[in-house]
């Protein structure tokens, strides 16, 4: 965001001597009231100065941001012990999207005048991208510093803003005005404010226009906020707003840009991405995505009834097989589950790299780690781009179409809690071995009483105030759908869905709603997840310290006691998949004492409760297949199929084989062509698993289609060869 | 059928090498190190997999003239009498296969292997391989291993090394897919029952560079050939590159029952139009790219029909 040029230069004024405020005031004076082509000339005269901090403003003003810094780079030279200096040099620095450069000149400022609020103010700034806690604390240290700084309570008033605390940004708008009656960002907030709140009109924007009709900043701003609320679509018009008060705002082309690629709208984004560039504007966000639809061409997309599915070249042929029926499927399940249907087709975003998908999420708060919705618009990893075992894709599909139905039935009027928690509940209402798994980063935020109220749980995703709170968030979140859900059964949710739609708040939907206030919902909540959690809980540290010595009983191979230590405590924390889990010491262990029977149960333990590693995965399914079960060593290989269906030929070719024996020709097929859209190395074998399959398909043309694709790659494979004359012979004889 | 259009002489040539029966030479002799692992862990691993290549090799041919060194036994003054012994005893006919596994080292100029007291360097090795008759696969499977190439690459020497250069200088899993590559019938991607130096290679290096790729780990090791003893070697041995023709002839491991070295009188006719037929196809698959699609699936087509017939032919 670009929001405190003018501000900014006003910190100038009040941090220079008189001499340069007397030069650079009335330029500053131009901008802010709108008369930019006086402005311009006006600095363009103070690059002519004898003082070069002077010049630095000057050509800082007309955009030449070099020279700018080449004139400050002198300024300081000239005075070395210059915090004010250094500070503005510093927001140059942030205007221009280098932060360490700038975080290192505010702290230079700051070694040389203590609680300097302008260099205070520039880490806050710094922080707030971020979304980092100590944002808030910083503007707080600033305002202490000088409390007459308007910027500082402006930005404590925007991040109030972001931490959905909005009596708290009106407040904090109110103080910057009473500082300063024209401080045109804390309108811009209260503007922001208005619009969220769906008031049909709001004054703030006249009375911008009065004092500057040029100030772009303000529509970009309201743009920006609703993109923090997902309001994509009214997120546009606000951009398109900017850039009619001020065409030459370039941040304001930047976001409506990438805003467009975000809901898909490629051409629209190119030309507002490229027009920002080509003047000049390349901050990350905006080179990225250029970058990023310039790669759309190593693309394909699939379309289906429902759903428009972009996929790597590489990896298309793999991935279409499992994730266009999946999405099928999700669609259905969710249009009779929610009781709607979509308007339009959704257009789902496959990365198998995930810097491309991280481009998708950039400038959005919480982790937006594996998935992300924009309206009807989801981009997601690959399961390629993420390591074997720690991604779910499936999972993470329900979870992303899950905002979809939310989104377009709430019209984006929703509390992040609501629909991240929604969209956690459907994960393992899909299955109940998907969704994340409880982990001690979790378990250890509950005893330690640091859940949020309901109220105050959208602030959990978006400036974590402990490391893990954003997953403690999201884990809450859905424990409290799962609670509604099983309390006052599932169309209690949808209700409180369509609640949200008028843009309630949550305390009064869970008041309409549940019967109760926010609080006591919060106290029933609590109790009954202790409840839940009253063993791993209570057993937790005693657990940490014995699975230790099952893993060191394991190293020693000292089976008997990994079976003994193992078996007391495998229930006490029975959620734990992850490396070093009990289930596999002990699978282990019985392997290693030849009871296949007992190590099978571990196991089945393990992927019952949602145990995700694919070599674990494939043993289970090989021990099965040994002890005569087929059918669940089928189930165990296609679970894999929902968690790592990349690079792993071998394993579709088991599971078709597996599948061709037990009479599932139709499955045996969609797997033996997966084995063969992963490159096997063993191409010829691949090519002739299929033909079989086909032929046992009756599908006559397409079995000799493969067996010649064998025999090519291996001219002399006889199997191959006898298929081949048996065709030839069938040929014949049909004819 | 359309005649195959004429082929530039270094293709026929490379075709031809392609082509050449994977002949059973005279004997194959294997040797197999494992260098000092440094860490208990590394010793073991290094070890196992060296012990894995003997059990393999021997099961596989029955051969005696299989020897793995590795612990202490694992000296330079071992491998040297070795290696001496089997310049005495080696005919031009016959081939050696020196599979080298654990930690190496580079100094800018000689890559050594390390070893239980001195290491041995790649002129050191070459020196002594030099002195042995006949066709030679190396398989540097060490960390750094890139380094040894310029020392050991020679005519009728095939160099296989697990990095690019004598500056990767990580731990290795190049080794643990070879090893794999010799226990996997999946390998012989021609179905004739051997498994190439070439297939080997081919193996081993995609599965190493799936493990980084699925890892999501940055591949600290590249595989490479070189087996003409003149040129650089390459990650992707081709006939377009002039690399792995010598590696696709040598016979690494042979899996089913060994073609018969002569077949009986009454089907020589019948092997001499196999040999034809196989010629043939290749030529056609080498002539893809030139001729439409259709016409080279139905010329593909009746040459592989030929083929299985001649085939069911013979095995009658």
């Amino acid at each position: 965001m670009r929001l405190l040029v003018f501000a900014g230069a006003w910190a100038a004024v009040w941090a220079c001597g008189l001499s340069a405020e007397s030069a650079i005031d009335p330029c500053t004076q131009h901008r802010h009231y709108g008369r930019l082509d006086e402005a311009e000339r006006c600095f363009a005269k103070l690059t002519f100065s004898q003082d070069p901090y002077v010049r630095a403003e000057g050509f800082w003003g007309i955009g030449q941001f070099q020279d700018a810094n080449s004139q400050f780079r002198a300024a300081i030279a000239i005075e070395p012990k210059n915090a004010d200096y250094r500070v503005r040099w510093g927001r140059l620095f942030y205007e221009r999207w280098n932060k360490p450069e700038a975080e290192k000149l505010f702290r230079e400022a700051l070694e040389i005048t203590k609680d300097h609020a302008g260099a205070l103010l520039g880490l806050a700034l710094i922080a707030s991208e971020g979304f980092e806690a100590k944002a808030v604390e910083l503007a707080e240290q600033a305002l202490k510093a000088d409390p007459k700084l308007p910027e500082a309570q402006e930005l404590l008033a925007r991040l109030a803003v972001e931490d959905v605390n909005f009596d708290k940004a009106r407040q904090e708008a109110e103080k910057a005005l009473l500082l300063s009656a024209e401080a045109l960002d804390a309108m811009a907030v209260l503007a922001s404010l208005d619009v969220l709140a769906d008031k049909p009109a709001t004054p703030w924007f006249e009375r911008i226009d009065k004092i500057n009709p040029r100030f772009a900043e303000a529509y970009a701003y309201t743009g920006h906020v609703l993109i923090l609320n997902r309001r994509y679509e009214e997120a546009i018009g606000y951009f398109q707003k900017a850039i009619e008060r001020n065409p030459r705002y370039l941040d304001a082309h930047s976001e409506l840009g990438i805003t467009y690629m975000r809901l898909a709208s490629e051409k629209k984004a190119r030309e507002h991405l490229e027009l920002a560039y080509e003047n000049g504007y390349r901050d990350p966000a905006t080179v990225n995505s250029l970058r990023l639809m310039d790669s759309y061409k190593n693309f394909q997309t699939f379309l289906t009834p429902k759903a428009e599915v972009r996929l790597h070249k590489k990896e298309a042929d793999l991935l279409r097989v499992y994730f266009q029926p999946e999405l099928e499927r999700a669609i259905a399940a969710y249009e009779k589950k929610y009781k709607m249907t979509l308007k339009s087709p959704v257009k789902l975003e496959v990365y198998p790299d995930h810097e491309d998908f991280a481009v998708r999420t950039m400038g959005m708060p919480g982790l937006g780690a594996l998935g992300v919705t924009f309206g009807y618009v989801v981009a997601m990893d690959s399961p390629s781009g993420r390591k074997p075992g720690t991604f779910h894709w499936a999972s993470t599909l329900w979870h992303e179409l899950s905002h979809v139905f939310v989104l377009a039935a709430t019209n984006h009027r929703v509390p992040r809690w609501f629909t991240e928690g929604l969209a956690v509940h459907e994960e393992t209402a899909a299955s109940a071995d998907w969704g994340d798994r409880l982990d001690p980063t979790i378990l250890q935020a509950v005893k330690e009483k640091k859940l949020l109220p309901v109220v105050q749980l959208d602030r959990g995703f978006i400036r974590p105030k402990y490391p893990a709170q954003i997953i403690v968030s999201y884990f809450q979140a859905g424990r409290i759908c799962d609670y509604i859900s099983q309390k006052w059964g599932f169309q209690k949710l949808l209700d409180m869905m369509h609640a949200f739609a008028g843009n309630t708040p949550a305390a009064e939907v869970i008041e309409k709603q549940l019967g109760m206030k926010a609080e006591a919902f919060d106290k029933e909540f609590l109790e009954s997840l202790h409840k839940q959690l009253a063993t791993p809980l209570e057993k937790f540290d005693e657990w940490s310290k014995r699975i230790r010595s099952v893993a060191a009983a394991a190293k020693e191979k000292r089976h008997d006691d990994v079976i003994r230590e193992g078996s007391q405590i495998r229930d006490w924390f029975a959620e734990y998949v992850e490396a070093g889990n009990v289930y596999e010491f002990l699978a282990d262990a019985y392997l290693a004492k030849q009871d296949k029977k007992s190590a099978l149960a571990e196991l089945e333990r393990y992927a019952k409760i949602g145990g995700r590693y694919p070599p674990t995965l494939k043993k289970l399914a090989a021990i099965e297949e040994e002890m005569g079960r087929p059918k669940e060593a089928i189930a165990t290989l296609e679970k894999l199929n929902y968690i790592f269906p990349v690079a792993d030929p071998e394993m579709h070719r088991k599971l078709g084989e597996l599948c061709l024996s037990h009479g599932d020709v139709h499955m045996a097929i969609r797997e033996f062509e997966a084995s063969l859209a992963s490159r096997p190395l063993d191409l010829a074998a691949s090519h002739y698993d299929l033909a079989q399959a086909y032929m046992k398909a009756r599908r006559v043309e397409e079995a000799r289609d493969q067996v010649l694709s064998a025999l090519e790659a291996a001219p002399g494979y006889r199997p191959a060869q006898k298929l081949l004359l048996e065709l030839s012979s069938k040929k014949k004889e049909d004819h | 059928m359309a005649p195959p259009a004429a082929l530039g002489g270094g293709v026929r040539l490379a075709l031809l090498l392609l082509l050449a029966v994977l002949s059973a030479p005279a004997a194959t002799f294997y040797v197999t190190v494992a260098g000092l692992g440094g860490e208990p862990e590394y010793e073991q691993r290094f070890a196992g997999l060296a012990k894995d290549i003997d059990k393999l090799l021997k099961a596989s041919s029955g051969s005696t003239r299989v020897e793995t060194l590795y612990g202490p036994a694992a000296t330079k003054a071992k491998l040297s009498e070795v290696l001496g012994s089997l310049a005495n005893q080696a005919t031009p006919q016959d081939s050696l296969v020196l599979m080298l596994i654990g930690h190496g080292s580079y100094d800018g100029f000689d890559y050594k292997l390390n070893l239980p007291g001195p290491d041995v360097s790649s002129i050191e090795l070459a020196s002594m391989l030099d002195r042995i008759p006949g066709m030679q696969l190396v398989v540097s499977m060490t960390s750094c291993s890139g380094g040894a190439v310029l020392a050991l690459k020679k005519e009728g020497r095939a160099v296989i090394t697990a990095t690019k250069s004598g500056t990767e200088k990580n731990a290795t899993v190049f080794a643990r897919y070879w090893a794999e590559a010799l226990r996997d019938a999946a390998t012989d991607t021609d179905k004739n029952e051997v498994i190439s130096a070439l297939e080997a290679y081919r193996y081993a290096s995609e599965k190493t560079a799936r493990f980084y790729d699925t890892q999501k780990r940055i591949a600290t090791e590249h595989a490479q050939l070189e087996d003409t003893g003149k040129g650089d070697p390459v990650r992707d041995p081709s006939a377009e590159n002039g690399q792995g023709l010598l590696a696709a002839r040598f016979a690494l491991l042979r899996l089913g029952a060994a073609q018969a070295a002569a077949a009986a009188p009454e089907k020589r006719k019948l092997l001499e139009k196999k040999e034809t037929l196989e010629q043939q196809i290749a030529h056609l698959k080498y002539q893809r790219a030139a001729m439409p699609t259709d016409e080279y699936k139905k010329q593909l087509a009746a040459l592989l029909l030929e083929l299985a017939q001649t085939q069911a032919e013979i095995d009658k």
